[in-house]
């Protein structure tokens, strides 16, 4: 099931009893903040939010919690609601397999009913902003996907960049940009600013929930978001021709905003609440100047909750944080079994694989820091056997309490790269590293008492049908 | 750069005590809210907002900023030099 636009996926949601209404009369804040901050807790099967009675707005529609639980990311994925963890991330990586998937240019976008250009341009007048977190700054825009072009390769389609970045509104066409270095869009900053130039973006709010997934992937710097979304979805991604930059952009957005990054720019942002559960403080950041607004008549404001994990974010990014993580250990070590790093988007990961050698298991976890996306995040890698399911936590906790002697086990790597909104990170952006090997030794490292294991009985495969089957009749 | 379109309005930022504030929104449905921005510190907040976001003597001492804050801050990312004929 390929969505081509975030109305058909609330209308899924909504039939599949993911979609609450809220009909009653809520205040900007801290309604929607704290409505969005309860519904993540509510575990696995926490429904999307759908606000359109809200004090002071005329026309105003807010989704909140769309990606955020695995329910609503299976039928992101179109799979059924109850798909557990392990096979959504593991169909992830199946479709991963179809990359590239041309996308297909449609004329006639939503987007293009409404316009707003120059003196007209005015964000309060198109999107009901609100605030999300007590400390933070201001209003954000935390869930749009931000399309950029390397300056020096604007034709090349795989280096056109789309990805989420968090946005702070500073003023009726003014919005303060997040570029962490790690991230594509600082390279194309870099470019512009070492040319003296402003860089052009086009931002899509409110978007199919594929698009919302890849922008939020750590794709390789040359893939194509537009293509990735394609394999991923079973169907090409349908984009459009942004009327001011030219750019491709989403073609179901409800929202478009196109404008510049004003090149070598920086001005006081934030702070805001960010991923890791950690305000991340007042920075000089980079401005973007929004010159023309086009949107669908009546927009669908879709915005997400993130804060102390786990959060919608966590939910959007986390399955498709550990596909490329594992896609680009098999490329080394075709040992690798699986990767979970869904954990505060992967600043831990924790590793499954089997062994060559003694000291192999070492090797797999500096290389998993050492990936595109290690670089900026990894900063501590758990490795376990390949008979240990990294996405069940209870059997990842037996193999660090049974399997790790510090002694021999932890790999300690001083003046890391790390994403400066790691709060542990002195000075920002520079942190240790560690490595938890949590495998069992084989030769020739020959450390411990492992040759007696308890395994399952031979029977045990056919009890746990019989099981099953039991408890199915009460 | 775009000059702000600024409107002033008398009220002190919550959050830096900076006394220039300037008038972002109004609600559409008439005498709702406003959303007011300081003109130092960039904060934003809407009239309707909590007093623990909005009153400077209700601000959390955590969250509040000074001029000293806004000098020092990191840039992120820093500005690169421009390229040799830029």
């Amino acid at each position: 099931m390929a969505y081509d636009d975030l109305r058909s996926f609330l209308t899924a949601l909504d039939e599949q009893g993911q979609l609450l209404h809220v009909a009653e009369q809520v205040m900007p804040e801290p309604d929607l903040g704290a409505a969005a901050n309860a519904a993540s807790r509510l575990g696995s099967g926490a429904p999307a939010l759908y606000f359109d009675d809200i004090a002071g707005f005329t026309s105003a529609r807010v989704a909140l919690n769309v990606h955020g639980s695995w329910a609503n990311h299976a039928v992101a994925m179109g799979m059924p609601a109850t798909t557990s963890t392990r096979e959504q991330v593991e169909e992830f990586v199946r479709r991963w397999e179809d990359f590239p998937v041309p996308p297909e240019r449609r004329a006639d976008p939503p987007f293009a009913e409404n316009a707003l250009e120059g003196d007209e341009v005015d964000l309060f007048s198109v999107l009901p902003l609100f605030r999300l977190n007590d400390g933070d700054g201001g209003f954000y825009v935390d869930k749009a996907a931000v399309v950029s072009r390397d300056p020096q390769a604007p034709d090349d389609f795989g280096k056109q960049n789309v990805g989420v970045y968090r946005m702070q509104v500073k003023g009726r066409d003014r919005l303060g940009l997040q570029p962490v270095p790690m991230h594509d869009i600082a390279l194309h900053l870099d470019e512009a600013e070492r040319a003296g130039e402003d860089l052009p973006v086009a931002i899509a709010l409110g978007n199919d929930p594929m698009i919302s997934i890849v922008a939020g992937t750590p794709l390789a710097y040359d893939q194509s978001e537009y293509e990735m979304a394609g394999a991923l979805r079973g169907a090409p991604a349908p984009i459009a021709t942004a009327p001011l930059t030219g750019f491709d952009v989403p073609w179901g957005c409800e929202v478009l905003l196109e404008g510049v990054v004003e090149g070598r720019e920086r001005e006081i942002e934030g702070p805001f609440g960010e991923f890791t559960g950690h305000y991340s403080g007042g920075r000089s950041m980079p401005v973007v100047r929004v010159d023309r607004i086009s949107y669908r008549t009546d927009p669908v404001f879709e915005s997400l909750y993130l804060g102390m994990p786990w959060t919608e974010v966590d939910h959007l990014i986390g399955p498709a944080t550990c596909v490329p993580l594992y896609q680009q250990l098999k490329e080394a070590f075709p040992e690798v079994r699986a990767v979970n790093a869904m954990y505060t988007h992967g600043l831990l990961a924790i590793v499954s694989t089997a062994k060559r050698y003694g000291g192999f298991a070492k090797a797999v976890g500096l290389r998993t820091m050492t990936t595109p996306h290690g670089l900026g995040y990894c900063k501590l890698v758990i490795v376990v056997d390949e008979d240990v399911d990294p996405f069940d936590l209870p059997q990842v906790m037996w193999a660090l309490s049974t399997k790790v002697n510090p002694a021999g086990d932890l790999v300690n790597l001083p003046g890391m790269s790390v994403l400066e909104l790691d709060p542990g990170s002195q000075p920002p952006g520079i942190s240790n590293k560690l490595v938890i090997d949590a495998t069992t030794p084989v030769a020739p490292d020959a450390r411990g008492h492992y040759s007696q294991p308890v395994a399952d009985l031979p029977e045990a495969a056919a009890w746990v049908g019989k099981l099953q089957e039991l408890m199915s009749r009460k | 750069m775009t000059a702000p379109r600024k409107e002033e309005v008398a009220m002190m930022c919550p959050r830096c005590a900076w006394q220039e504030v300037r008038r972002l929104a109004v609600s559409p449905v008439a005498g709702v809210w406003e959303v007011l921005q300081c003109a130092r510190c960039l904060y934003a907040w809407r009239t309707t907002e909590p007093d623990r976001r909005t009153r400077r003597e209700s601000y959390p001492q955590a969250f509040r900023m000074t001029r000293a804050d806004i000098d020092a801050a990191r840039e992120l990312p820093a500005v690169p030099p421009l390229r040799e004929g830029a």
